[in-house]
């Protein structure tokens, strides 16, 4: 306590100028459920942060700005942040049609990214020669990992063999499709059906129609959470008898888990509240006390984890030079609601943080998201339809 | 055979959607003669309102679609007294920055709100469909035609068999004139744009049990009720079931056989758009 203090008094006295973080996130628009609970994260994060004396002495300050899940309203807020709020870092982060067109003034300022989203490989290319980006969400081809791993489980006991792929055609759905394909192929499933649809259009009539003509087994979609229900009505309506409807929105409509329709759809999440990790329960308690809700979006927890890991390494440097909190987030190694993080490289970005082993698979079952697969992980047997 | 059966129902139910937000589109552009680029924002009104209704007070969204729409067209009139009528005089460029900066306040004001969240609602009728043998006719959506076919031919009989219908028509054709035969050219057009917005709502309502409510939700559907009333011809109200249901089907049939079809939907209207421009010049240089 006294150290803390001393250092306080120090770095005020040595007039360090408080910390600024630019945090752009879509507040609105098809990715707004997740950056929304991204925002929560990140001011749960900023009271703990500033309760336990801010950074280098001083109170943390967040500039938030909406990027409306849009690159072209996106790429003038960060440049406003980055120049005219003149944030030291930048956070948030979490469409990857987003991300990608950031990545040309993020290396004309040579900002420094703690980036939290995008999944797609096309943001993974764009960012690789980039010394700054510290990337926390698993690339889409870890991701990927995960679902084969289930899908093998469903082919090996239940005889899933028949997959009809729906895909947005944005980077998230579209950049690592003819990958996915042929890893589905090469595992031995037929893919029956690879169509594209545009994402919050609804129309859904025409695709599962293809689909019921395919007659697959299991029906994978990857898009966002505007796309979940109309999907689910559509099958439903049509009645293509499937064995597991699953897709990898990274957030959920508020409130599908109440509709009669996300009965047994299944989904991939870095995190869920019921997780009995130790740092996961003390995030959720936190959050409770906080907001007085608990929620499942595992972008709060991933924004949380954001911004404490970067303030974590500022104070480490002792000063806002970018290399030396770079050198310093680089040496992260903490427990958190995910599991433990260290940044390692991936296939082209030198910071990777988060990867395949995190994700969990749930299904919507009884008014909740409850995790099936890895069995050890499961809290009821999964329901597969065939 | 099955497959293109079911692409034509799925291409026509689509079109009871589109030509519900249409009508509401055509009769502010027919009789008022303004470009509303907010009616979809009017949309989003009626989808929140329905969601809302069926969050917190348990209502069933078609239960509350009278009462939403009542509502609605007196957010319309409202509108209509505090902005509209004050640039119906105006170089039409005005016009259309005030519908657009107003589309975009309500948008703000509905994230300011209510956030950005996706609202649903959850019906037992919600997934409810008719089956004959492989071919599925989704409840919701075949109700959203039939609802404009009934609203289509309701304002057909309005606008032809009733007073204020003569006015309107006599309005839409001559502003001068009919105010010179002691026609209230003001209230006609109150009312014309209440009913514009109202029927936006109504479809907003239908919009929430299918999809969801969120603040970007109407511009989809705005959309895509300007190329139907480019295509049908402006305030032509006859013609918008048959232009929405070209559109509709010809979605459909690109979805389903075009290879990528998915990705290609948005440019059909732009292309009915540009092909019904096109044709009319053509015509109209003959």
């Amino acid at each position: 306590m006294k150290t803390l203090l001393m250092t306080g008094v120090l770095l005020a006295v040595s007039g360090a100028s408080a910390v600024k973080v630019g945090v752009l996130l879509p507040l609105s628009g098809p990715s707004s459920v997740s950056g929304q609970a991204a925002r929560s994260g990140y001011l749960l994060a900023l009271d703990e942060i500033n309760r336990a004396g801010g950074v280098l002495g001083k109170p943390l300050e967040l500039e938030f700005a909406d990027d409306g899940s849009n690159a072209a309203k996106a790429v003038p807020e960060f440049v406003k942040l980055v120049t005219v709020e003149k944030v030291d870092f930048m956070a948030g982060g979490v469409s990857s049609g987003v991300s990608v067109a950031l990545s040309g003034p993020a290396k004309q300022y040579n900002t420094f990214m703690a980036w939290t989203g995008a999944a797609s490989t096309v943001v993974e290319d764009a960012f690789a020669d980039h010394p700054y980006f510290f990337h926390y969400h698993p690339w889409s081809y870890y991701n990927f990992e995960a679902i084969l791993g289930y899908f093998k489980y469903l082919k090996t006991y239940k005889k899933a063999k028949n997959i009809a792929i729906a895909y947005e055609d944005g980077p998230f759905g579209s950049a690592s499709i003819d990958a996915t394909i042929d890893a589905f192929k090469k595992a031995g499933f037929n893919v029956v059906m690879a169509e594209k649809f545009k994402t919050a259009s609804g129309n859904f009539g025409p695709l599962v129609s293809k689909a019921k003509a395919a007659k697959p087994d299991i029906f994978y979609w990857v898009g966002y959470d505007t796309d979940a229900l109309p999907l689910a009505t559509e099958i439903k309506q049509q009645n293509l008898q499937l064995g597991l409807l699953y897709g990898t929105p990274p957030s959920w409509p508020v409130g599908f888990e109440k509709n009669k329709l996300a009965d047994n759809v299944a989904g991939l999440s870095l995190w869920l509240s019921s997780s009995p990790n130790k740092d996961s329960r003390a995030f959720v308690a936190a959050y409770k006390k906080k907001f007085g809700t608990v929620t499942d979006e595992y972008f709060a927890p991933l924004a949380y984890v954001n911004l404490k890991t970067l303030t974590a390494a500022i104070n480490r440097a002792g000063t806002t030079d970018k290399d030396r909190v770079a050198a310093e987030l680089a040496k992260t190694n903490v427990a958190t609601p995910f599991g433990p993080l260290t940044f390692t490289p991936s296939l082209k970005t030198r910071y990777q943080g988060f990867k395949a082993g995190n994700w969990l698979h749930f299904q919507f079952l009884g008014d909740a998201r409850v995790p099936v697969f890895p069995i050890k992980f499961a809290q009821k047997p999964m329901v597969y339809g065939k | 055979m099955d497959l293109l059966l079911q692409t034509l129902v799925n291409g026509l139910l689509q079109s009871g959607l589109y030509a519900l937000v249409a009508s509401g589109l055509a009769l502010a552009v027919g009789v008022v003669g303004i470009v509303n680029f907010a009616h979809g924002e009017y949309l989003m009104i009626g989808a929140f309102l329905a969601w809302a209704g069926s969050a917190f007070l348990g209502i069933d969204p078609l239960l509350s679609l009278p009462v939403i729409a009542v509502a609605v067209f007196g957010v319309g009139a409202l509108t209509y007294r505090v902005s509209i009528r004050h640039v119906l005089l105006a170089p039409e460029l005005n016009q259309m920055l005030l519908t657009f900066g107003l589309g975009i306040l309500l948008q703000n004001l509905a994230l300011m709100l209510l956030g950005g969240n996706t609202r649903t609602v959850s019906t037992p009728y919600q997934a409810s469909s008719l089956q004959l043998g492989d071919l599925s006719v989704g409840g919701p959506k075949a109700l959203a035609f039939a609802l404009a076919a009934l609203i289509l031919a309701g304002l057909y009989a309005v606008l032809y068999r009733t007073t204020v219908g003569r006015q309107m028509r006599a309005v839409a054709q001559n502003r001068r004139g009919s105010q010179l035969i002691g026609i209230n050219v003001d209230r006609v057009y109150l009312i014309a744009f209440g009913v514009s917005c109202a029927l936006a709502a109504v479809a907003g309502v239908l919009v929430s049990v299918l999809l969801f409510a969120s603040p970007t939700v109407g511009l989809v559907f705005a959309l895509k009720a300007f190329a139907i009333i480019v295509m049908a011809g402006l305030g032509n109200l006859t013609g918008v079931l048959w232009a929405a249901v070209l559109l509709g089907v010809s979605e459909a049939l690109v979805q389903t056989y075009v290879p990528g079809g998915g990705g290609w939907s948005d440019a059909v209207f732009f292309l009915m758009i540009f092909g019904t421009l096109v044709l009319r010049s053509f015509r109209g240089a003959r």
